[in-house]
């Protein structure tokens, strides 16, 4: 049943001067699933979440959230329907105070109050602190706290990991994966840190050059000598 | 919104405390304007006085669009100007009566900046600001060229009734009484534009300055916030036209042109384009250098550019911002 797939991307496609960042990508994760998506840069990772989140521009294919296409949908159309995203570098409002910027963005999401976003990623302190006086870990803190307000429904995260300690990293995917399971998010993530994918995600997408190179449980993954060579080598 | 988070939340004054002292200030403001009129015998100061604070009126729609917008207009005179000529050409050709051409000098400019922002706002930077600059020049070179409708380059004089909304015509035209007049206007309309910028509005349009694809993310339609603060600023320009046709019963292409809105600019950068008030206090300290340098040298612009030069430099917030972060500082606020 394709309402059970909390978002879809059917037949994806999408070019930059003849090179095939997407290549007819079809995708589907099921409601509830945290699904990683690896593969080397240039793979076509973070064009395949702009297009899901409504960012990219031309593009052709389908992309539906519990069976209803949204592709005519823009980018805060999809926002206010429950697909929320973060972005590869951080993305907030560095003058504007932790509180102020969660503030608007309850607003937009229609939620009474942000004291819950805040405890639930340790922001409580910060409230007043200008974004931009903020250390980097609590920035990228921030960022999921933008993407998660108002409880999305589907939750697009470009490497959220991205220049955090191996510590944070794991924190954050461990927050990440209790408040997902808390709150009931479907969550496609993308993530360079093969620790944070393997030890969060149900399931696993490899994409290589625009292509679906593989896709499976963490274990099913590790065992694809493609994948293995082209990408993981000894790492995992 | 509720907001319980912190101890420090809890002693933040509630917005309509803030709103309480803000008119509280806005009195005062007023008073002491009204003080300087009664106080001060010169119409020379006086002059300079009621110029500065329309013109920093204009300053004021500016600077506004560069505090909420981040987008910085070098043709903020079309709406100035378009004001002035809706009131001059209304009474020239006797088509409506001075109040309702007055609201019309409003409603024209304001309704063309929303239509004109519809498709101007989407346009980032640099091509926003030569983007104005254009529109501006283009009613500028129409009002030149329309000799018939505009009296071209010479302009023409505009004759107002004995009485305009019960006031005597003549209160508009005593640098004395037109002071009180227009820095009672400002002192309004600032008020007005701190409540907006405070505002759930305010504060949205802030972040679209920020961020504008965040915004976007977080769900936020972002043209027509920005369109609407275009808007609410060519108003407040319009209402500087408005005063100066009242109280120089004169208008020529000169109000329309590029380097009116390029004074207006430097206005905000002296004063302060992220203070409501800085680009009025800006406009103040331009007009009384302009009239020193003048004094002192023929070359005054050279003057005018090198207390530009340092201000920028120096002080990136203008005057008016380093004013008040050393008043904070010294009362312990903020």
């Amino acid at each position: 049943m394709a309402e059970n797939y909390a978002i879809e991307g059917i037949d994806l496609t999408r070019s930059f001067s003849g090179f095939f960042a997407l290549n007819g990508v079809s995708i589907a994760v099921p409601r509830g699933e945290i699904r990683g998506l690896i593969g080397p840069n240039g793979a076509g990772k973070s064009t395949l979440i702009d297009v899901l989140s409504g960012r990219a521009a031309r593009w052709s294919g389908r992309v539906k959230m519990f069976g209803e296409d949204i592709s005519a949908m823009s980018a805060q159309q999809r926002r206010r329907s429950g697909v929320a995203r973060s972005f590869q570098r951080t993305n907030i409002f560095p003058d504007l105070t932790v509180l102020d910027q969660l503030e608007i963005a309850a607003r937009a999401a229609e939620i009474p109050n942000v004291d819950e976003i805040m405890s639930e990623l340790t922001l409580t302190a910060l409230a007043h602190k200008r974004a931009t006086d903020t250390s980097y870990g609590d920035q990228r803190r921030l960022d999921l706290a933008l993407a998660l307000i108002g409880r999305p429904k589907v939750l697009l995260l470009d490497e959220p990991a991205a220049g955090l300690s191996i510590k944070e990293s794991l924190d954050l995917a461990h927050n990440l994966r209790d408040l997902a399971a808390r709150w009931g998010v479907t969550v496609l993530l993308v993530e360079h840190d093969m620790e944070v994918v393997f030890s969060i995600c149900d399931r696993i997408t490899v994409l290589h050059l625009g292509n679906i190179l593989a896709e499976g449980t963490p274990a099913e993954i590790r065992e694809i000598p493609e994948v293995v060579t082209a990408y993981l080598g000894s790492t995992v | 919104m509720t907001n319980t988070v912190t101890e420090e939340s809890m002693v933040t004054p509630s917005q309509p405390l803030a709103y309480t002292y803000a008119a509280g200030i806005a009195i005062v403001a007023f008073l002491v304007g009204a003080g300087i009129a009664a106080l001060v015998a010169s119409n020379l100061a006086m002059t300079l006085l009621t110029q500065a604070v329309i013109t920093g009126l204009l300053a004021t729609g500016v600077g506004f669009l560069i505090r909420q917008n981040g987008m910085v207009s070098f043709g903020h005179a079309a709406f100035y100007g378009i004001a002035c000529y809706a009131i001059a050409l209304a009474m020239r050709h006797g088509i409506v009566r001075a109040e309702l051409a007055i609201v019309l000098a409003l409603v024209v400019p304001t309704a063309i900046a929303f239509f004109l922002g519809l498709v101007i706002v989407r346009i980032p930077g640099v091509a926003f600001s030569m983007l104005t600059l254009a529109v501006g020049q283009a009613f500028y070179e129409f009002a030149m060229k329309a000799r018939n409708v505009t009296g071209g380059e010479d302009g023409f004089s505009v004759k107002l009734p004995s009485t305009i909304f019960g006031i005597k015509t003549a209160i508009f035209q005593n640098p004395h009484t037109m002071f009180v007049v227009s820095w009672g206007v400002f002192v309004v309309i600032v008020l007005f534009l701190t409540m907006v910028a405070t505002s759930p509005f305010g504060r949205l349009t802030a972040a679209i300055r920020e961020n504008e694809e965040r915004s976007r993310f977080i769900g936020y339609e972002t043209v027509l916030p920005r369109v609407l603060v275009l808007t609410l600023s060519a108003l407040v320009t319009a209402v500087a036209g408005v005063l100066f046709t009242l109280y120089n019963t004169f208008v020529s292409p000169d109000v329309l042109h590029w380097s009116l809105s390029g004074s207006a600019l430097i206005m905000a950068i002296i004063g302060g384009p992220r203070l409501i008030w800085g680009p009025g206090f800006g406009a103040i300290i331009y007009f009384f250098a302009k009239d020193i340098a003048g004094d002192i040298s023929e070359h005054w612009q050279a003057i005018i550019g090198l207390i530009l030069i340092i201000v920028m430099v120096l002080l990136p917030t203008g005057l008016g911002g380093t004013l008040a972060g050393l008043l904070r500082r010294r009362v312990g606020y903020g």
